[in-house]
């Protein structure tokens, strides 16, 4: 039993090194200068650790106790408006996908309908779609809409990707309650006061695993936040933090922006993990 | 309380719970899958004013005749069979881990989870900056111990294996996390039991804890051939499809001939034979593996 345990505690090891060695290299840049970022062979440790770059992604000047000046970024305007475009597109994206996909899912999961299945491979297809073949679609059409570079226009993409999946893995919740409907159609429930009242209720945890997800795919979306926002007032904070990429000089600026990117969705992750172990996970196509 | 509802027949219910949303997907969906099908037939050309021609499948064809495309089409298997099995070995690797009780586990299960809330292209920008050789852990950890090489993974040898880890290190712990839920659902007495009859660790793990999460392994397994195929981010990220060609993906080659060459048509084209086999390689997972595991 002692030597199990001594291998248990090797593996639980290994496993918080593997997460946490590629995070842990890139953000200690966040607290180095440029100059010791560019020494070779790289440090192991941050020596004289500061934390001027989080004061200069916001806009403002720093000065190291050691009398170093770090001036502030020309990024930063971006950057404070992609966080405040981000948590608007993810909330907004958030709940309306949660209105979306639960009766959506709801329908499929718990009743029979003439081509259930047909309609289902069609959620199934887009979530397959590869966002590559539908970003230039996507921009001719939001261009003729006047949607590019709005923040509407983004919404809209984010939940043609977020709908199907969520639904998709609530589908496979609703599949799991126990055979509620037949009692609340003896107590006088008609089928929509039947969904409102007991069934959603009764899946607050799967409803929030989705919402959470919902929240963090648009949080971190690049692809058609490149496309369709970078450059513009909408845009989001994966595309304002990519504006550093090509800025090779400046990589303290990279990792402590890409520091508060991890801020939001680490929060929501950790409540994720919590719920999801009140869920199960069956098979939509049954 | 609503009589007038409780009288719809379940189609009628079902279209009008689910008939909004249904729209919604066919005009976002459908009205870009048109379009890319009328791309896909023409030929469009920018230089000396916009211009699009009707070719009827030439497109198709010159994708098939491409050495291009199948050398993509190759990178694209190799990448995704290595990104799937890595993500699928170390999901249920921390899952087993994990599952059981141990002192601090709350916390090292919200450390593990990290990955998952980190985006695909902060994901590529942490792995470049951690195996390239200028700023690589690999680099510092070779002159720590005195060997005073530089160690460079990012070319044309490893850059697969690196966007692999990359993606594995991303997706593993949504894996792990869906696999813990399913676990907690084995009752612990089955583990007495077998320990009783005094199972190896080996023989536990394939008669107690595999089986009920068989199914689970498959719908990840699918998901992350999906998501596998489709990547364009991580890839956009970390090596650009560089050094040379060699980790030019069917999606970055799209990406290329449809927004650097702007030849809109020829990607187009390529994009639905990408479609295709992200759809069958779901269908072929389904028939081999998933139509076992319903029953």
């Amino acid at each position: 039993m002692k030597r199990r345990s001594i291998y248990a505690n090797i593996a639980i090891a290994v496993i918080v090194i593997w997460t946490l060695a590629p995070l842990y290299w890139f953000l200690k840049q966040a607290f180095m200068t440029p100059g010791q970022i560019a020494a070779f062979p790289p440090a192991l440790l941050p020596l004289d650790p500061q934390i001027g770059a989080f004061f200069n992604i916001f806009g403002a000047d720093y000065t190291t106790p050691g009398g170093l000046e770090l001036a502030a970024s020309g990024q930063a305007g971006q950057i404070i408006r992609g966080l405040f475009n981000s948590l608007f597109v993810a909330v907004v994206v958030m709940i309306l996908t949660i209105l979306l996909a639960t009766p959506l899912a709801y329908t499929f999961a718990r009743l029979d309908f003439p081509h259930k299945n047909k309609l289902l491979f069609a959620i199934l297809l887009s979530v397959a779609l590869p966002p590559v073949s539908t970003l230039i679609p996507f921009y001719t059409m939001f261009v003729r809409l006047g949607l590019s570079g709005t923040r509407t226009g983004l919404i809209l993409v984010t939940l043609t990707i977020t709908i199907p999946f969520v639904s998709w893995m609530l589908i496979g919740y609703f599949r799991n309650l126990p055979p509620i409907e037949r009692l609340a159609r003896i107590d006088g429930f008609s089928r929509l006061s039947t969904f409102l009242l007991i069934v959603i209720p009764m899946s607050k945890g799967g409803i929030a695993v989705g919402a959470i997800i919902a929240f963090l795919f648009s949080w971190n979306e690049y692809v058609y936040a490149q496309i369709l926002v970078n450059g513009t007032s909408a845009t989001t904070l994966p595309a304002a933090v990519s504006g550093f990429l090509f800025q090779h000089p400046q990589p303290q600026h990279l990792a402590a922006a890409l520091f508060v990117t991890l801020v939001p969705p680490a929060v929501v992750a950790f409540f994720l993990q919590r719920h999801v172990a009140e869920m199960n996970l069956v098979d939509p196509v049954r | 309380m609503n009589k007038w509802s409780a009288e719809l027949t379940n189609l009628q219910f079902a279209l009008l719970l689910a008939i909004p949303v249904l729209m919604f997907l066919v005009l976002v969906v459908a009205y870009p899958l048109g379009y890319a099908v009328w791309m896909s037939l023409h030929n469009i050309r920018f230089f000396g004013g916009y211009q699009a021609t009707f070719i009827g499948l030439e497109n198709f064809i010159a994708v098939l005749r491409s050495p291009q495309f199948w050398e993509a089409t190759w990178i694209t298997v190799h990448f995704t069979v290595k990104s799937v099995v890595l993500t699928m070995a170390i999901g249920l690797g921390l899952a087993l881990a994990l599952a059981r009780p141990f002192p601090l586990r709350d916390v090292v299960r919200a450390i593990v989870i990290l990955p998952w809330s980190v985006s695909l292209y902060g994901t590529g920008i942490i792995f470049l900056n951690a195996s390239q050789g200028q700023t690589g852990i690999a680099s510092a950890l070779s002159y720590a111990f005195g060997f005073e090489q530089p160690v460079n993974f990012i070319n044309e040898a490893w850059v697969i294996d690196v966007l692999a880890v990359a993606n594995a290190w991303n997706l593993a712990p949504l894996v792990a996390v869906f696999l813990i839920a399913n676990m907690s659902t084995i009752p612990s007495r089955l583990y007495d039991l077998a320990s009783i009859d005094r199972l190896s660790a080996l023989e536990r793990f394939l008669y107690v804890t595999l089986p009920p999460i068989r199914f689970t392994l498959f719908v990840f397994t699918t998901i992350a051939t999906v998501m596998s195929m489709k990547l364009l981010d991580l890839i956009f990220v970390l090596s650009r499809g560089g050094p040379g060609t060699s980790s030019t993906t069917l999606t970055f080659l799209i990406y290329k001939e449809s927004f650097q060459n702007l030849d809109l048509g020829y990607g187009a084209a390529m994009s639905f034979y990408l479609l295709a086999g992200i759809l069958g390689s779901t269908f072929l997972l389904y028939f081999l593996w998933g139509r076992r595991e319903v029953a």
